[in-house]
């Protein structure tokens, strides 16, 4: 039997990373296949060359075993080819019909809009396939499970035959995704194919027919999901050899810094992003947080600043509760933050390195009851951090937004590392970092950790996880998973816990630490 | 990649000082040559024409003294959009803080008439009287839109334009009823001789307003640059959620935004009346409000700017109302052409974005000469 689609030694690369690096993949008719690998792996990218997003530097696709020049997005749906991202593409005050045959232009129609008819056969396809969407509800009514089935009808009623779902349960709560699940049988069951890109294990296991792993822009293996089980898989996912490439000291940790009580957080469309963590950090100790993006790292540690709304629970850092501390007042409290996104949120890309070497502690730089700025001390504490940090190029009056990744990775975490702080917040130090400047930012935080610092990290990097932390906690959905001390650690045991499952039911080893 | 043609597209917009006054010249003349066929049908020599319109605007003392006159009030809005602007608030409601300005000073003023609630005051004091209510009251004005936008998420340029005719009205209402004087005319009693501006150059009608208005650009731009309430502004204006990460409020930083904007729109107001018209009436702004921004826009957002931008703007526009009564070409011809460059400064941006290659231009490739060199991401 031929493929239904057959990707053959694609290659991409961007800049200097290899994104694909001579993937095949075969995905038969009518099968729901998965692709499943960390963030960064090259999923995405494997599927935006097929959908014509991005195109390939090297390799071929075959679509029916023809042999397919894909360029365009446009080229992809004349070939029945369809994909949903994260973010859909839907307009709010349209309704459900105007929103599926927006852009729809075929040949030999007539130039005004048969909406009617275009709703009822909307109606039909959508009872065919248990969508259960009202073709004339307006989408800014709907949720988002609703949404998204809006986006599946799009691509039907364009004829699409393969549909890429990338990580489309990331959105939904669990009901929706079984929702979801439901309709996908239904239309493989219907001569469509599927290819739905996760990296949750337990949706490979529900949902797929065949897995493909990937990682690091490889793919693995592809197995048959019927003959294989989430450790094999994990093993695979994240089983690159853990390098420890820093020579850590040992563990010298001292009084509790940091302590977290039963910590809940919603997110900013209210959606329950923390639930009920509870955790310590020691000063001179690292904690490690592990878990897949998204699964409330990010809302931790706002809420850690109180930079987030707290729906319950306590925050004690050095004994005293500042949970409901004002925000400006938790760096005098010895806290310091180094958020996930530095371009955007730790840094003020238009303003100079100088300036941004003070924000978040103006105060400390000025006269006249804090109301004028003393120039020359801030020019005096930026050129000790751009020193100190070596920030090349070490230029005061350029704008921090025009510095590469690490040089100003090192200007947000030299900021936050000169405020000599108790507990010090740091979120995805490396990502995007060349390895040079990842190896500068870790050695950087393992000095501070020396220093007696309480650092709570929290990465995507499970290997970034293991070589810096003392303990590891592993979050999912919001929940820690189980706490374990990192000369314990088995990556599969921990890959296990980042796709859902709890430390005390994980096979074999049952006792608790 | 591409071949390299005569004109190459730069990664980066290249922003140095010389750049932008070369770029603003070269704009400014295409705007007065294409101007200049609006002249022909008069039978009038442009390049004349634009010379002695300089020459009215600037050239003499009575020119000069009305050029500050006009300038003064929008620099103040210049000043107002500088402010709300750099703090992300996009402020279009200084028509309305202008009227109200102006309404709170006439009242003052007619307080302090002898026969008034008030009587009369020592100078300073009702100087400074008069400039604290018309601030406070442009400020609650456009406080109440950065109110809305601050707690409530509301759009501030559609409720600041709508604010304008709130304002409008308001001001109709006040001078055809509570404040009207005795008379055909929709307008309040003339305020006391003691309360209008002193004239600052002997003849002309130049009042101290414009002195206000400079000290103004000092302190904005001081404000701005050299202390934490204007850090705390600039932050949250280019980036709120840096601004939220660094511990600052962006919702109180909006309303300040508002208030101080409101308050420099409301002097612009205050001078008018006390320096100009000396009572509040029908029509008082004028687009006043509108241009200011043109001028704060013109200027980069930077107080030097705005005072220059502001001076050459209401310069043209004294020469053009001078030479409409001279040799009969409308003024609106000069509208035209400062709209024109209004327009060309706004579309001259994008030859930021290119490089001219000479060496393509003159057909040899030996050394490639550039004009400038692009600073690498």
């Amino acid at each position: 039997m031929v493929p239904y689609i057959e990707l053959r030694n694609i290659n991409k690369r961007f800049s200097d990373v290899n994104a694909n690096d001579h993937v095949d993949l075969s995905v038969n008719m009518g099968e729901i296949h998965a692709l499943l690998g960390e963030n960064g792996a090259g999923k995405s990218t494997l599927m935006n060359i097929l959908y014509g997003l991005d195109y390939k530097d090297e390799g071929e696709i075959f679509v029916q075993g023809q042999f397919s020049d894909i360029r365009t997005p446009s080229d992809a749906i004349a070939l029945g080819i369809g994909m949903i991202h994260q973010d859909f593409m839907l307009i709010p005050p349209f309704t459900v019909t105007e929103n599926v045959v927006v852009g729809l232009d075929e040949e030999g129609s007539s130039p005004l809009l048969d909406l009617d008819k275009a709703a009822r056969s909307i109606k039909a396809l959508s009872e065919q396939h248990g969508l259960d969407v009202d073709p004339h509800a307006r989408v800014e009514h709907l949720s988002v499970g609703e949404e998204q089935r809006v986006e599946i009808l799009k691509l039907l009623f364009r004829n699409a035959k393969l549909l890429i779902l990338d990580e489309p349960t990331a959105v939904l709560t669990p009901q929706e995704a079984e929702g979801l699940f439901e309709v996908l049988r239904s239309l493989a069951d219907n001569d469509h194919t599927i290819i739905f890109i996760t990296h949750k294990l337990h949706e490979v296991m529900n949902i797929s027919d065949r897995v493909t792993v990937m990682r690091d822009g490889k793919a693995i293996d592809t197995l048959k999901t019927e003959s294989t089980n989430p450790r094999e898989l994990a093993m695979k996912m994240v089983g690159r050899e853990v390098v420890f490439h820093i020579d850590k000291n040992l563990r010298k940790s001292g009084e509790c810094v940091l302590q977290i009580e039963n910590l809940h957080v919603d997110d900013d469309t209210g959606y329950h992003k923390v639930q009920g963590v509870s955790l310590d950090v020691h000063s001179g100790e690292i904690l490690g947080i592990a878990g897949v993006d998204g699964n409330g790292q990010s809302e931790l540690a706002q809420a850690l600043m109180n930079l987030r709304p707290i729906k319950e629970g306590n925050i004690i850092v050095n004994d005293v509760d500042v949970t409901n501390i004002s925000s400006s007042l938790h760096r005098s409290a010895g806290m310091a933050y180094v958020p996930a996104d530095r371009r955007k949120v730790g840094s003020v890309s238009e303003l100079s390195v100088a300036l941004n070497t003070i924000l978040g502690n103006i105060n400390h730089y000025t006269t006249a009851g804090n109301l004028i700025i003393q120039d020359l001390q801030v020019r005096e504490h930026a050129e000790e951090l751009v020193e100190r940090f070596d920030v090349r190029p070490p230029n005061l009056t350029l704008d921090a937004g025009k510095l590469s990744g690490g040089n100003l990775q090192k200007v947000v975490l030299g900021r936050e590392i000169m405020l000599e702080p108790s507990l010090l917040i740091v979120e995805q130090p490396s990502r995007g970092l060349d390895v040079g400047a990842t190896e500068y930012v870790r050695r950087q935080l393992l000095a501070e950790r020396d220093r007696g610092t309480a650092i709570f990290l929290i990465s995507a990097e499970l290997e970034e996880i293991l070589a810096l932390s003392d303990r590891i906690a592993i979050i999912y959905e919001g929940e820690i998973m189980g706490v374990i001390n990192s000369d314990e650690a088995v990556v599969e045991a921990i890959g296990l816990m980042m796709g859902g499952t709890r430390f005390k039911d994980l096979p074999s080893k049952g006792d608790d630490e | 990649m591409s071949k390299a043609s005569f004109l190459e597209r730069r990664q980066a917009p290249k922003e140095s000082i010389s750049v932008t006054i070369f770029i603003t010249a070269l704009a400014i003349i295409l705007a007065l040559l294409f101007g200049s066929l609006l002249f022909l049908p008069f039978g009038v020599d442009p390049f004349n024409a634009y010379s002695t319109m300089v020459e009215l605007g600037f050239g003499t003392l009575r020119g000069i003294g009305y050029t500050l006159i006009k300038a003064t009030p929008l620099i103040f809005v210049g000043l107002g959009t500088i402010f709300a602007w750099r703090s992300g608030f996009f402020y279009l409601g200084f028509e309305g803080t202008i009227l109200i300005g102006a309404a709170a000073a006439v009242w003052i003023a007619l307080l302090t008439d002898p026969e008034g609630a008030i009587g009369p005051l020592p100078r300073l004091l009702f100087l400074l009287l008069v400039f604290l209510v018309s601030f406070v009251a442009g400020g609650i004005w456009a406080g109440i839109v950065g109110v809305m936008r601050g707690k409530f998420g509301g759009n501030e340029v559609i409720l600041s334009l709508m604010m304008n005719f709130v304002a409008l009205f308001l001001v109709n209402y006040l001078v055809s009823g509570p404040l009207r004087a005795p008379g055909d005319l929709p307008q309040t009693p003339r305020i006391p001789q003691a309360t209008i501006l002193d004239f600052i150059i002997p003849g002309t009608r130049a009042h101290s307003g414009i002195l206000l208005a400079l000290f103004a650009a000092i302190v904005v731009w001081f404000v701005l640059r050299k202390t934490t309430i204007g850090y705390k502004q600039i932050v949250a204006g280019l980036s709120p959620r840096a601004a939220w990460y660094g511990g600052i409020n962006v919702g109180n930083r909006v309303i300040l935004a508002a208030f101080i904007g409101g308050g420099l729109g409301a002097m612009a107001g205050m001078v008018e009346v006390l320096g100009v018209h000396f009572r509040l009436l029908d029509g008082l702004g004028e687009g006043t409000g509108f241009v200011g921004i043109v001028a704060a826009l013109l200027g980069k957002l930077h107080s030097i700017g705005v005072v220059i931008a502001s001076i050459l703007y209401a310069g043209m526009e004294v020469g053009a109302d001078v030479m409409q009564r001279r040799s009969g070409v409308p003024s609106s011809v000069i509208f035209v052409i400062q709209s024109l460059i209004v327009l060309f400064i706004l579309a001259s941006d994008i030859l930021r974005y290119y490089r001219i290659n000479l060496s393509k231009l003159f057909g040899n490739d030996r050394g490639k000469k550039t004009l400038e060199v692009d600073s690498s991401t």
